[in-house]
């Protein structure tokens, strides 16, 4: 049995530590386009920022490959995928036969459509190749723009901010996280952002960049021009799948699977940024690129690669973000349509800078906005992917003393 | 292996189990002392008030898997095989607050704590005593609770009082209640101040 696994992230890596906890034998080979040892994606800005050293990254041993017995081929990109041939293509037309095929490929940065895209000193944040570049400039850079209010334009931001920098965050919709979190999570991310010295514009894009070789200036969607010697463009990421077949395998934003990580070709499984399971809070199926989501992914794809048939039950899109003195997590949908028939609780206290959102259908939890005393969100986020029937009085949920207790029969 | 298990029907809220905790993971290891140290000790066991008004020792699971250890982004938490205790590595923590948003129970906390680097704050939660352990001590919070709401033994001990405890409550001769007495009429007083109060 040979085990083909497209990707060296940590979905890819999961996958790959839990076929061989079941299958000490089978030939396992990884193709990873990055050339690093396993690492945390999601702390790169944190090497930006300084508050880590490269070092700090890698999450497994240099050891990683042999140790799993796994064939790593590295720096190498796949082109294209026959599943009824059963080989993938990598670079220039070698080819590889799998038995058990895993896509794990990550997603790649939404690229911008804006003139001089092209000009040096405009960065991705999305690897820590980039980040090395990055930091390469960082000694010569003094005003950043920053484009995205997501979390990479916001870490993007939080870092370049603590380097010294000026940042001037541009962001489309009209708060910070509107991906996230909901309006009012929003505002208070922005004050708090505006105070620590950000320069936040809200409803605006970037339509063009000017400089002689690197960035020098650049067009806002306002009028207004802004000097600028860096840019990170932070506005998403996009299933890495261009080598899929659409006649093979079914493709909606992302890879579509079943509870088993199965694809709908035999024998090719997919998990990570690039799967789209059914959401838990919407139930629908949904991209939900995260890390926690990668690890359970990969883990189930490789459990079930490895021949032992286990379902999961869904994704569930959540995040945790600490910025300056603010904490704030959210889970599922947390800006209902109103005609949908959602109950919303919310209730926000300005003077301890609390607020706290819950979404529910019917019966059942289904969005989540913690803005500080966040300890307790890990509970209320469980009762979501366990689409537990709240029997509690539900305006307690919102409560700073909620408690695992109150849960209890 | 020996653990600690939970008896909530047996809680009164008391919270000593807290006190002893935080004693049990302060530098001097005595109550009187421990409240002058910096950083102050915490605890680690947190009793929940729950619907009723009654308490709830509420600890780490140790899980397995544990949805902390799979979610930590720079892989701070591990598993003390010896033990089965879920355990963090204060060095590596980046208090990302990752095992927050993944913890069912809503065990952790963070703060600065006498075990890791000074001044940073770091994710803290139930080590299950393991340096008392090795001195042969039970968990501080076991030693504490006056009520038997929480004991240190083999699950297969823990089942088996309870599958007795079941099996006398269904003789005619039963006289033992599952809770202690004391502890079974505070818990109706407080079910029937809770039904006043609505």
């Amino acid at each position: 049995m040979h085990h083909v696994i497209i990707g060296n992230g940590i979905a890819g890596v999961s996958a790959a530590e839990a076929i061989r906890r079941i299958d000490p034998h089978s030939a396992i080979t990884m193709i990873g386009d990055e050339t690093e040892i396993p690492y945390c994606r999601p702390m790169i800005s944190m090497v930006l920022e300084g508050a880590l050293g490269p070092e700090r990254l890698p999450i497994r041993g240099r050891d990683f490959y042999a140790s799993l017995k796994i064939s790593p081929l590295l720096g190498e990109r796949v082109t294209a995928l026959d599943t009824d041939a059963r080989q993938v293509t990598i670079g220039e037309g070698r080819t590889i036969s799998y038995d058990r095929l895993l896509i794990a490929s990550g997603a790649d940065p939404r690229p911008i459509k804006a003139e001089g895209c092209d000009l040096e000193n405009i960065f991705f944040l999305r690897n820590q190749a980039q980040v090395r570049r990055m930091q390469a400039v960082l000694p010569d850079a003094r005003e950043a723009l920053v484009l995205g209010g997501g979390l990479v334009g916001f870490k993007a931001a939080y870092g370049l901010l603590r380097r010294g920098l000026k940042v001037t965050l541009v962001i489309r919709s009209g708060y910070p996280l509107s991906m996230q979190a909901d309006e009012t999570a929003g505002a208070m991310v922005l004050a708090e952002l505006c105070r620590q010295g950000l320069d936040v514009r809200v409803g605006v894009e970037a339509i063009g960049f000017e400089g002689g070789t690197a960035v020098r200036r650049a067009h806002l969607s306002d009028g207004t021009q802004l000097a600028c010697d860096l840019v990170v463009v932070g506005k998403g990421v996009l299933p890495a799948h261009s080598f899929v077949n659409r006649s093979q395998i079914t493709v909606d934003l992302g890879i579509v699977v079943d509870a088993h990580m199965r694809t709908g070709a035999a024998h090719v499984f997919a998990a990570g940024d690039v799967a789209e399971a059914v959401d838990l809070a919407r139930q629908t199926r949904w991209v939900n690129a995260i890390w926690p989501e990668a690890v359970a992914q990969g883990r189930l794809a490789g459990q079930n690669m490895a021949g032992r048939s286990v379902a999961g039950t869904g994704s569930l899109g959540r995040n945790v973000i600490r910025i300056f003195d603010l904490d704030i997590m959210t889970g599922g949908i947390v800006s209902p349509e109103q005609e949908k028939g959602y109950e919303i609780l919310q209730c926000h206290d300005p003077r301890s800078h609390t607020y706290r959102k819950m979404v529910f259908q019917c019966d059942r939890l289904v969005g989540v906005v913690m803005v500080n005393r966040i300890e307790q969100g890990g509970v209320l986020l469980s009762m979501i992917q366990g689409r537990i029937p709240v029997a509690i009085d539900k305006e307690k949920m919102l409560s700073p003393g909620f408690n695992y207790a109150q849960l209890l029969p | 292996m020996k653990q600690v298990v939970v008896h909530p029907e047996r809680c009164v809220g008391c919270r000593q189990c807290m006190l002893a905790c935080a004693t049990a993971h302060s530098q001097s290891q005595r109550l009187t002392s421990a409240v002058l140290e910096t950083p102050r000790p915490k605890p680690r066991v947190h009793v929940g008030v729950g619907r009723l008004e009654e308490g709830f020792p509420n600890r780490c699971r140790h899980c397995d898997p544990a949805p902390c250890m799979l979610a930590c982004l720079p892989g701070a938490i591990y598993r003390d095989t010896a033990t089965q205790t879920v355990l963090i590595d204060a060095d590596r923590c980046i208090n990302c607050a990752s095992c927050a948003m993944v913890c069912p129970f809503g065990v952790l906390r963070y703060h600065a704590d006498r075990l890791a680097p000074a001044g940073k704050t770091v994710a803290v939660k139930c080590d299950n005593c393991i340096a008392r352990q090795i001195q042969g001590l039970v968990p501080a919070c076991v030693e504490a609770c006056r009520t038997g709401a929480l004991t240190f033994e083999t699950l297969d001990q823990a089942m088996k009082r309870k599958t007795d405890a079941v099996s006398r409550s269904m003789s005619t001769t039963a006289v033992e209640a599952e809770a202690p007495a004391g502890v079974s009429l505070l818990h109706q007083i407080k079910k029937v101040q809770a039904r006043l109060r609505t």
